[in-house]
């Protein structure tokens, strides 16, 4: 395993109590494998990923527990200089808001050779030098010219490249991808998706795909973790998922999504709202909105039972689930 | 349902008519762009909308369709007449409503409403749930029988909320039953048509259903037309018995749910189809064509000229710089099916011979894979 995340749990305090975002999520991701953490908004997915790089922010949050394995090494054991050593060359992170995570008074060329003087050492003609090939590999057009530019003269799906590129830049094994196409146009998210994955293969990198886009997922990932109220719900190799989900919860948000064979049709819609994480019910967190509650429910956290070989499904009754 | 809120128009559960409600010919509206010094005056326009036409008939559902910056927020600004159009004419029920005055468009107003994107910016936060669906009531001088705040509660519940909840602040309420609140005061002047833009976009996906059968509950049961302004296609698909597909301030496709998502002829309806991810239930999808464009949508201040798709499009040629293509039916489409192209794709979303890679970047790493 590249990376393994084992019970994490991360707090937040809030003037309202408590908001418990995760709650012992373990995960891993191999060498060169794609993991698609998915769920809604407030489920976890980006704080877990941002425990992991460890850009969480501390105070509010505070990781209570757990711990994140990364090439044998426990990261959250470490002090913060050596963790920034980590961040950026060995592991790094595109966010969803290229705009706003670039910084605008800076030239696309000096942020990218940033990256080599800070952490290689490099002089800036070289680092430029440097910013141009990788601009180049990202393959935005007349990349010479364009490294003088500024964030605010691309374009979104440029802009996410220059993203892209500053990820890759010092030849990472583990990237996160919070949200990469959110913000995009469906033609340019399929550009940058495509990208994203072919360059993977090219690199054997280690991905973490955050979304909550049940499509983009599909296409990519070789895994999926399902995530609720800061928990992992269901976990399956994609195909199995999409034909034949374990849990309620995955189950209502495939049904959710409009599709060519039912239009017209009233949508299957899972009932009520995700919880507050302050209060989030006790027993099985997805009880008040699951199909298949009954009282063990209520008041037993399910494990997550192994429903295959490489499969788990955190539900009481997840044969019946499987079994439609 | 109760009785009063049942329109007279109550259509078939298809909402498929002949009547028109609401017919838009060559509607134009350009933002001028002012710079120079000293003397500022115009020195260009962002052609947000070009030359449009639209029906929607009575009780129908209309799509409008994609990417941002193609002016489908725009069209519906016009006809709700938010915005001032530039030229072209807007019919409403019989009505030229292009340049109505504010006393000429008081009538129509409240036939005409408007669903927005934001749940959030969209309500008051300083008011109370009842006064905001209240106020169009009292704007436009309506008392129903049995007095308002009646028909507020009737209207919260047919939108699923809780009608006790008439005193609460928007702060109180989750998006998806933020969205339901802004459905519930569009509904309150028993509207004929309702532009909503982009309704389930900002919702989280189990709740963006709930807000779409809603939508399809109103339209079918109170026999409302929709113009249903989306960059989502399936969500479209789903909700539209008509779409029309639009680039850069034009309608480039336009015909019934069926013949736009099976049978496109549009190179850039092929496109954005192909593009979408599609959640993979079994191998069939292995079957669709696959076509990745590269860049993105030019400038609308300077178009290209002829067809303006024609910067990103593979079957270009001389014809399309020059010369812009009609929105005509063309030859073996149904009745309806328009299209905009000198040059059409097959009617067909099947996966061709060979994929269509614009993109340089992806050819480049596919090539590097080939060898």
């Amino acid at each position: 395993m590249l990376l393994e995340v084992r019970d994490l749990h991360v707090e937040f305090r809030t003037r309202d109590g408590v908001a418990r975002a995760v709650n012992g999520v373990s995960y891993g991701v191999d060498e060169g494998e794609t993991l698609a953490v998915l769920g809604e908004s407030g489920s976890g997915k980006s704080v877990t990923a941002q425990a992991i790089m460890g850009i969480l922010d501390v105070p509010p949050g505070r990781i209570t527990g757990g711990e994140v394995v990364f090439q044998g090494r426990d990261l959250l054991k470490l002090k913060e200089d050596e963790r920034r050593k980590v961040r950026g060359a060995e592991m790094s992170m595109i966010f969803q808001d290229a705009l706003s995570s670039l910084n605008p008074v800076l030239s696309v060329g000096d942020q990218l050779g940033e990256m080599f003087t800070v952490h290689r050492g490099m002089s800036r003609k070289d680092a430029r030098a440097k910013a141009v090939e990788l601009m180049d590999r990202v393959r935005i057009p007349a990349a010479r010219e364009r490294v003088k530019q500024y964030p605010h003269q691309f374009s979104g799906g440029m802009r996410q490249r220059v993203m892209i590129a500053m990820a890759l830049a010092l030849e990472p094994a583990l990237i996160i991808a919070d949200e990469p196409t959110t913000a995009l146009d469906v033609t340019v998210q399929a550009q940058v998706m495509e990208l994203l994955a072919e360059l993977r293969r090219e690199y054997r990198m280690g991905l973490i795909l955050i979304t909550h886009d049940l499509g983009v997922v599909a296409d990519v990932a070789d895994r999926i973790a399902v995530m609720y109220a800061g928990r992992i719900v269901e976990s399956a190799p994609v195909h199995d998922i999409y034909k034949a989900p374990a849990h309620p919860y995955t189950r209502g948000l495939l049904d959710s999504v409009p599709r060519l064979d039912l239009k017209g049709r009233e949508l299957y819609a899972i009932k009520g709202l995700p919880p507050n994480l302050t209060h989030i019910p006790p027993g099985c967190a997805f009880h008040p909105r699951c199909p298949l509650a009954r009282d063990v429910c209520r008041t037993d956290e399910p494990p997550l039972h192994e429903v295959a070989d490489t499969r788990g499904s955190a539900c009481h009754f997840w044969r019946e689930c499987l079994n439609g | 349902m109760s009785d009063n809120l049942t329109l007279p128009a109550q259509q078939g559960s298809t909402g498929a008519s002949t009547e028109a409600l609401l017919t838009v010919e060559g509607l134009t509206k350009h933002f001028p762009i002012y710079g120079g010094f000293p003397i500022k005056r115009k020195v260009g326009a962002v052609q947000a909308v070009d030359d449009v036409d639209l029906t929607v008939g009575v009780g129908e559902s209309v799509g409008l369709v994609g990417e941002s910056g193609c002016g489908k927020s725009t069209t519906g600004r016009l006809i709700t007449r938010l915005l001032e159009p530039t030229g072209g004419k807007i019919t409403y029920a019989g009505q030229d409503i292009t340049h109505a005055s504010r006393r000429q468009m008081a009538s129509v107003r409240s036939e005409i409403q408007m669903i927005f994107q934001d749940p959030y910016s969209s309500l008051n936060p300083r008011q109370t749930v009842g006064t905001i669906i209240k106020s169009p009531m009292e704007v436009n001088g309506i008392d129903p029988a049995g007095g308002r705040e009646k028909k507020v509660r009737e209207l919260l519940e047919l939108v699923g909320l809780n009608p006790e909840h008439y005193n609460r602040f928007p702060h109180e309420f989750s998006g998806g039953q933020r969205q339901r609140i802004g459905v519930a005061r569009a509904l309150a002047l028993n509207p004929k048509l309702i532009v909503a833009d982009e309704p389930v976009s900002a919702l989280d996906v189990s709740i963006q259903a709930q807000v779409v059968n809603l939508l399809q509950k109103v339209q079918e049961e109170l026999g409302i037309a929709f113009l249903f302004i989306a960059h989502d296609l399936a969500v479209v698909r789903h909700f539209s018995q008509r779409v029309a597909v639009m680039y850069l301030g034009k309608v480039v496709e336009v015909g019934d749910r069926d013949s736009i998502y099976n049978r496109p002829r549009h190179p850039y309806t092929h496109a954005l189809l192909s593009a979408v991810p599609e959640v993979a239930m079994d191998d069939e999808t292995e079957n669709r064509e696959r076509i990745r464009l590269a860049g993105d949508v030019p400038s609308p201040i300077m178009p290209p000229s002829g067809c303006r798709f024609r910067t990103r499009c593979w079957k270009a040629q001389d014809k399309c710089a020059t010369e812009e293509p009609p929105l005509l039916q063309i030859s073996g489409n149904r009745e309806g099916h328009l299209t905009a192209c000198h040059f059409p794709e097959d009617p067909s979303t099947e996966a061709r011979t060979e994929d269509v890679v614009l993109d340089p970047a992806l050819k480049a790493l596919e090539d590097v894979e080939k060898d």
